[in-house]
C-alpha cells in the first residue's frame, strides 16, 4: 500500500462527495437541473467541463500505453482523432442540435424522425454508454489496486460504487462543478510531470533519442494502416455520437458561449496530448513495458519514477479524477436514456419529476453493477474497449444524426434502418474479427450511410413540418 | 430573408478543410520518412492538433462575425 498516495486519494474523493452532496439539493429542485445543470454554466466553467468529459480514463492511460506498446505514431493517431473531435462536432451538429432546443440525443431523434428511432436510440444509449464504463471501471481498478494494496477487483467493486453514489446524488450540477476542480487537476499534474521528465532527460531531443535507445521501434509505425484508420475516425466522431458530450452541450448559457466552451476545451486538449507525449516518451525510455501485467500501468509507472510520492498522489487523483467524471457523465447519459427517453416520454408521460429523478436513480445503480461485474474480467485493453465503444456509436448514430440535421430528405425509415444495419454490421465485423483492432467502423459505417441514402429515396419523403424543421436548425445563417 | 445555402455554412466549409488535411496525411501515409528517429506520419499528426484548435478558433469567431451582421 502507497500510504502518501492513499490519504490524498481519499480527501480527494471526501471532498469531492462532500461537493456532491451540497449540490444535490440543487439538483432535485427540478428535472431540467438535474439532466443539464439548469443551462447557466459560463464559458470558463463549461471549458474545463467539456474537456473533462471528454478525457475519459483512456485519454490519459490509455493513450500513453498504447503509445508505449505500439509505438509514438499510435499515440499520436489517437491525439489526432481525439483533438479533432470539439472542432468537427461544433462544425456539423452542435449548433443545430442545441437550436432544436432537446435535451438528449434519443429526444433529437425523436423530435426529427418520430418514436420509434428515439426508442431505438435509447437502448443503443444505454447499451454503448453500459459498456463504456468497462474501461473507466479496468482504469480506476488497476490505479485502486495498486495504490490501495487490495485485489483488482475489489478496487473495481468499491471504485464502482463510489463513483455511482457520486453521480446519483448530484446529476449534472454536481458533475459539472466538480469537474472545474477534475479538469484542472488532471491538466496541470501531467504539465507538471512533462516538465520534470523534461528536465531530468535534458531537453526534448534527447529524451526522444533516450526513448529509441531503449526502443528502436518506438517512432515506427507498427499496426495495420486500417487500425490507425479506424480508430482515428472512431474518436474524430465522438463528439457527435457520444450521449455524454451531447449533453454538456445543452449545459451553457447560450450558443456563443457553448461554441467558445468548445473552443477552449480543445486548448486544453490539446495541451493534455503534447505532455502526454513526453510521458509516452519518457514511458518508453524506461524500458518496462514487457514486464509490467498491464500496459495501461505504464502512466502510473511513469508518475512514480519521476514524482516525489506527494506529487504523485495528487496526479493519481487528478486520473482518478478524469475517470471519475466520464463515468459519471455516462451514468447520467444512461439515466436520462431509460427514465427520460423511454419512461416519462413514452410509459407514463404525466410521471412528476421527482419520480423521474428516482428512476434515473436505480437505473444508473443496475449500469454500474453490470459495468462492474464486466469489467472483473475486462475483454481489452483501455484504448480497445474505447475504441469499440466509439466505433459502435459512430456506426449506429454517425450518420442517422448528421443527415437528420443536413439532409431534408432522410426520413425515418432510413434513419432506423442506418442505426440498426449499421450496430448490426458492427457487432457482426466484433464477433468474427476478420480485421485489424478497432478497424469495424471503417466498414460499418458507410453500411450505415448506404441504408439510411438509400432507404429513405425509396420511401416517401418526410412531412413539410419536418422539412421546415430541418430548416430551423440552421437558420442561423440567415440574413 | 433569403435562406443561405448550406454549403456556404462555416461548419460544412470547414468541414471540407479538416477532411481535406486528415485525407492528406491518411493517403499519403508515408512511413519511412523519419524525423528525429520518428516516422513522418506522427509528426504530420502533430502538426495536425495545432492546426484542429486553429481550425475551431476560425469557426467561433466566424459564427460570431456572422451572426453579428
Amino acid at each position: 500500500m502507497q500510504v502518501t498516495e492513499s490519504i490524498i486519494l481519499l480527501i480527494y474523493l471526501i471532498v469531492m462527495t462532500i461537493m456532491g452532496i451540497y449540490f444535490y439539493r440543487r439538483a432535485r429542485q427540478s428535472e431540467n437541473d438535474y439532466f443539464t445543470a439548469g443551462q447557466s454554466i459560463n464559458t470558463f466553467v463549461g471549458a474545463f467541463a467539456i474537456f473533462a468529459a471528454v478525457a475519459s480514463s483512456s485519454s490519459l492511460m490509455g493513450a500513453v500505453g498504447s503509445g508505449v506498446a505500439l509505438g509514438v505514431p499510435y499515440f499520436f493517431t489517437y491525439a489526432f482523432g481525439v483533438i479533432a473531435i470539439l472542432p468537427f462536432s461544433m462544425f456539423l451538429v452542435s449548433g443545430q442540435i442545441r437550436r432544436s432546443g432537446v435535451k438528449t440525443l434519443p429526444e433529437f431523434f425523436k423530435q426529427r424522425f418520430g418514436k420509434s428511432v428515439q426508442i431505438v436510440a435509447a437502448a443503443i444509449v444505454v447499451i454503448g454508454m453500459t459498456f463504456y464504463m468497462v474501461p473507466q471501471l479496468t482504469a480506476s481498478g488497476l490505479i485502486g489496486s495498486h495504490v490501495l494494496g487490495i485485489d483488482y477487483p475489489m478496487a473495481v467493486i468499491i471504485l464502482g460504487l463510489g463513483f455511482t453514489l457520486y453521480a446519483a446524488l448530484g446529476g449534472m450540477w454536481a458533475i459539472t462543478y466538480t469537474d472545474l476542480i477534475q479538469g484542472a487537476i488532471m491538466l496541470i499534474g501531467i504539465i507538471i510531470l512533462a516538465l520534470f521528465i523534461v528536465v531530468d532527460h535534458n531537453g526534448i531531443v534527447s529524451l526522444i533519442n533516450d526513448a529509441l535507445a531503449v526502443d528502436p521501434a518506438f517512432g515506427d509505425i507498427t499496426q495495420p494502416w486500417m487500425s490507425y484508420f479506424g480508430l482515428f475516425i472512431a474518436f474524430l466522431w465522438f463528439g457527435i455520437i457520444s450521449p455524454s458530450v451531447v449533453m454538456r452541450n445543452f449545459a451553457s448559457r447560450d450558443a456563443k458561449t457553448a461554441r467558445r466552451s468548445a473552443m477552449w476545451a480543445c486548448l486544453l486538449y490539446l495541451a493534455l496530448f503534447v505532455a502526454g507525449f513526453f510521458v509516452t516518451a519518457a514511458g518508453a525510455s524506461m524500458g518496462i513495458i514487457d514486464t509490467l501485467d498491464n500496459t495501461d500501468m505504464i502512466f502510473v509507472s511513469v508518475i512514480e519514477q519521476y514524482f516525489p510520492a506527494i506529487l504523485g498522489g495528487v496526479m493519481l487523483a487528478g486520473l482518478m479524477a478524469a475517470i471519475m467524471s466520464s463515468a459519471d457523465a455516462m451514468l447520467l447519459a444512461i439515466s436520462a436514456g431509460i427514465a427520460h427517453d423511454i419512461y416519462k416520454e413514452h410509459i407514463n408521460p404525466k410521471a412528476n419529476e421527482r419520480f423521474v429523478t428516482g428512476l434515473g436513480l436505480v437505473v444508473m445503480i443496475v449500469a454500474s453493477i453490470v459495468g462492474i461485474l464486466i469489467a472483473i474480467e475486462p475483454p481489452g485493453l483501455i484504448a480497445i474497449m474505447v475504441g469499440w465503444v466509439g466505433g459502435f456509436l459512430l456506426s449506429a448514430f454517425g450518420f442517422p444524426i448528421v443527415l437528420g440535421i443536413w439532409w431534408k430528405r432522410a426520413n425515418t425509415l432510413g434513419a432506423l434502418s442506418g442505426m440498426v444495419g449499421g450496430s448490426i454490421v458492427f457487432l457482426i465485423l466484433i464477433i468474427g474479427q476478420w480485421f485489424p483492432t478497432n478497424a469495424e467502423p471503417i466498414i460499418a459505417a458507410p453500411v450505415s450511410l448506404i441504408l439510411m441514402i438509400v432507404v429513405s429515396l425509396m420511401t416517401e419523403p418526410p412531412s413539410d413540418e419536418t422539412k421546415e424543421l430541418v430548416d430551423y436548425y440552421h437558420t442561423h445563417l440567415e440574413e | 430573408m433569403a435562406s443561405r445555402s448550406k454549403f456556404k455554412d462555416p461548419g460544412f466549409i470547414l468541414t471540407v478543410v479538416l477532411v481535406i488535411y486528415a485525407g492528406f496525411v491518411f493517403i499519403w501515409w508515408p512511413t519511412d520518412i523519419y524525423m528525429l528517429g520518428i516516422s513522418l506520419v506522427a509528426w504530420l499528426m502533430f502538426i495536425g492538433l495545432f492546426f484542429w484548435f486553429l481550425l475551431a478558433v476560425i469557426y467561433a469567431v466566424w459564427i460570431e462575425k456572422l451572426e453579428g451582421s
